[in-house]
């Protein structure tokens, strides 16, 4: 990449940081916990930060109501100065590293810290809450594209690596969608890099967005995975032989059993699907107009006198 | 056709002081006003909603083009059929992103005949094709709005109720030319059901307005070129459905994408085109009869199933449940040092959009972003997900 300007590369990583299923498995494989989740996710944020200098990084964490800005964070620097470089204030680490990198490790960790013990359990879903963090990661990208556009001039691109490990909500789909369709617009792409179970959700994503989804086989090994799958960027992904398509189930579910099908009958008012033919929409309560077939006129039959 | 009272012409109105709208500050810079009336014209956009009309989102759109001699005229730049075209491009791209289960058509109009440059098809890259060749047409002869409305007529009047059926004519001539009494064709769309809008480039023509006054369309007249863009991008959100139009449950296939099939089968969608090579290694298999397509949405040639994706249906809910406006509030009235909700930027701009059901307080920026891509509110979904 030589060239005068660099151009500006914005990484958001989302983390799944759902306590019900960190909790579990922290039972289930003591080997692999949340704080080696962070250290491996970290490592993947520095690597990238070091590549170029006007690389950038943003993480998200994500939680049952609500999700958190871990870093830059508002609460360190009083506002966006993690990304102009004002390091005076900074903790100093004293073993050499670069600066930006202990930086952001050190208030990742604080931050994870305080966002674990503070929020409060309301309500007994079990599931995370992923549109919300992607809603406030595209704001968050589209603030700093206008800010980057009229200080330097420069055009920025950005991506999102959502990093997933509790189960799918099915009461986030429309927000998930939309989120998604806003994203293509602006030509954000999302990665998805799945802990434990398949999520629809994400795989549909990926598809959308021109992103890559990978669920990871052995957990321990998160690192490697991430710093060779997830950390090149979009031009230098065709020179790469990546792990191949997933096949998305597109097929919608009805609305009356929510059983998955394939041919189903769509009302025209309030797009709702349905497996059986009805006189009345459920959603929007409107009579449909039924076909009837039509009446044939009956042929007179000239009976065969019997000679 | 003359019962309805004319509309008063802006001739005959008092004068409007335009200069008084512009007030300097103790500097003398108009810095001030001009950022106002930009933002109040941002702002314009997204407040306009149609709350809980239903709306006809299955659309089937026919686009006139006027390719006659007056196209030449270089009021836009860099000639009236250049810049049109350009702005077609872009509403066709926008028109499907909107609503993806409708369809668009696109007829020109010179030397007295009208012709179909496409047919009505779901799918963007025809069209985009067609205008990008439509470019070096020549622009001859009168236009025909009779010809052409009939044109579009003849396919339109057998699409199925539930449908809405539309026109929007881009006229520039002052004149037409047409083999019978236009007021009957004026009576028969009525009488269809479909609604014809007009542009215009030159000025306003009364055969004009009666057509969009007597179809319930909108005749517009175009004042410079982004006024134009804005005219025609606003053909692009649904309109609200006729109280007439049947609902109808509609037989639809889901398909999904198959990548790398193992054996290449000739596409049903290519025994038309004579441009592309036939055989393809990826395509969607219609659900009933496992022929083989290339694009979506799509009619199946061979059982007549209509063809889409989830996606495509889910591109259309944000119509459905459509996002309330925000409401203003002084950034005086806040605690000290509040951070936007969604970008963590700090507020600056002295007015600050505040979300009505969680109290979500949003930047200018986010706010428009909000409604005009994102269709929900970052804060709501959380309070949503906790309920």
């Amino acid at each position: 990449m030589s060239g005068d300007r660099y151009e500006l590369n914005l990484l958001v990583i989302v983390m799944d940081v759902n306590p019900i299923w960190w909790g579990q498995q922290a039972q289930r494989e003591p080997e692999f916990t949340l704080s080696k989740c962070l250290d491996a996710v970290m490592v993947m944020g520095n690597s990238h930060m070091a590549m170029t200098t006007t690389n950038r990084l943003a993480v998200i964490s994500s939680h049952f109501q609500d999700s958190h800005f871990l870093y830059p964070c508002k609460n360190w620097t009083g506002g966006d100065g993690a990304w102009d470089g004002t390091m005076d204030e900074a903790p100093y680490c004293g073993d050499g590293k670069y600066e930006l990198l202990s930086v952001a490790n050190n208030v990742v960790a604080e931050e994870m810290k305080r966002v674990m013990s503070t929020t409060e359990m309301k309500g007994n879903s079990t599931d995370t809450l992923l549109a919300g963090s992607l809603a406030k990661a595209l704001c968050c990208i589209l603030l700093q594209k206008i800010v980057t556009f009229f200080s330097a001039g420069q055009e920025m691109k950005s991506r999102i690596l959502v990093i997933k490990t509790a189960e799918d909500c099915a009461r986030q789909y429309m927000n998930f969608m939309n989120v998604i369709f806003a994203a293509q617009k602006q030509n954000i792409l999302i990665d998805a890099c799945v802990l434990d179970s398949d999520s629809g959700l994400l795989q549909q994503a990926c598809d959308i967005t021109g992103g890559l989804y990978l669920k990871i086989p052995q957990k321990i090994a998160l690192a490697q995975y991430l710093l060779w799958v997830f950390l090149p960027d979009l031009e230098q992904r065709p020179q790469l032989v990546l792990p191949p398509p997933v096949h998305v189930d597109y097929r919608a579910a009805c609305f009356c059993h929510r059983n998955l099908i394939e041919i189903g009958y769509v009302c025209s008012v309030c797009l709702s699907i349905f497996c059986n033919f009805s006189p009345i929409c459920t959603t929007c309560e409107t009579a449909f107009k039924i076909q009837l077939p039509q009446m044939m006129k009956s042929k007179k039959k000239k009976l065969k006198q019997s000679i | 056709m003359d019962e309805e009272p004319e509309r008063a012409k802006r001739w005959e109105g008092g004068y409007e002081r335009t200069w008084e709208v512009l007030k300097e500050d103790e500097f003398g810079s108009l810095k001030a006003t001009v950022e106002e009336i930009l933002f109040q014209s941002k702002r314009k956009r997204a407040l306009e909603s149609h709350g809980q009309v239903r709306l006809g989102m299955m659309r089937h759109l026919y686009v006139v083009i006027d390719s006659s001699r007056t196209m030449e005229d270089m009021d836009l730049r860099p000639n009236r059929l250049k810049a049109t075209l350009k702005l077609m491009e872009a509403f066709v791209e926008e028109y499907f992103d909107q609503n993806p289960i409708s369809q668009v058509g696109l007829i020109t109009t010179k030397n007295k005949r009208a012709e179909k440059l496409t047919e009505l098809a779901g799918n963007p890259k025809k069209h985009l094709a067609a205008l990008k060749k439509a470019r070096d047409a020549a622009c001859v002869g009168e236009p025909s709005l009779y010809n052409s409305l009939n044109l579009a007529m003849q396919t339109l009047k057998h699409m199925p109720g539930h449908t809405s059926r539309e026109i929007v004519v881009i006229f520039s001539s002052l004149t037409t030319c047409d083999p019978a009494n236009i007021y009957e064709l004026i009576k028969t769309l009525k009488s269809l059901k479909i609604r014809v809008s007009v542009i215009g480039l030159s000025a306003e023509v009364r055969v004009c307005t009666v057509l969009t006054r007597e179809t319930g369309g909108t005749y517009h007249v175009c004042l410079d070129e982004s006024h134009f863009k804005e005219l025609l991008m606003f053909h692009v959100k649904p309109p609200p459905a006729n109280a007439q139009s049947e609902c109808s449950l509609i037989r639809m296939g889901r398909c999904a994408h198959v990548c790398f099939s193992q054996t290449l089968k000739h596409s049903q969608t290519h025994l038309d085109s004579t441009s592309e090579v036939g055989l393809s290694l990826g395509g969607y298999f219609c659900p009933q009869c496992h022929a083989k397509h290339t694009e979506l949405p799509v009619e199946c040639k061979i059982c007549g199933l209509t063809l889409v994706s989830a996606p495509h249906l889910a591109r259309s809910f944000h119509h459905l449940f459509p996002l309330e406006a925000f409401r203003e509030t002084p950034l005086e009235e806040l605690p000290a040092d509040r951070f936007c909700h969604a970008c963590q930027g700090k507020l600056k701009d002295k007015i600050v959009f505040t979300c009505p059901f969680c109290s979500g307080v949003f930047c200018t920026e986010c706010d428009l972003f909000i409604h005009d891509s994102l269709h929900c509110c970052p804060s709501c979904i959380n309070s949503q997900h906790s309920n």
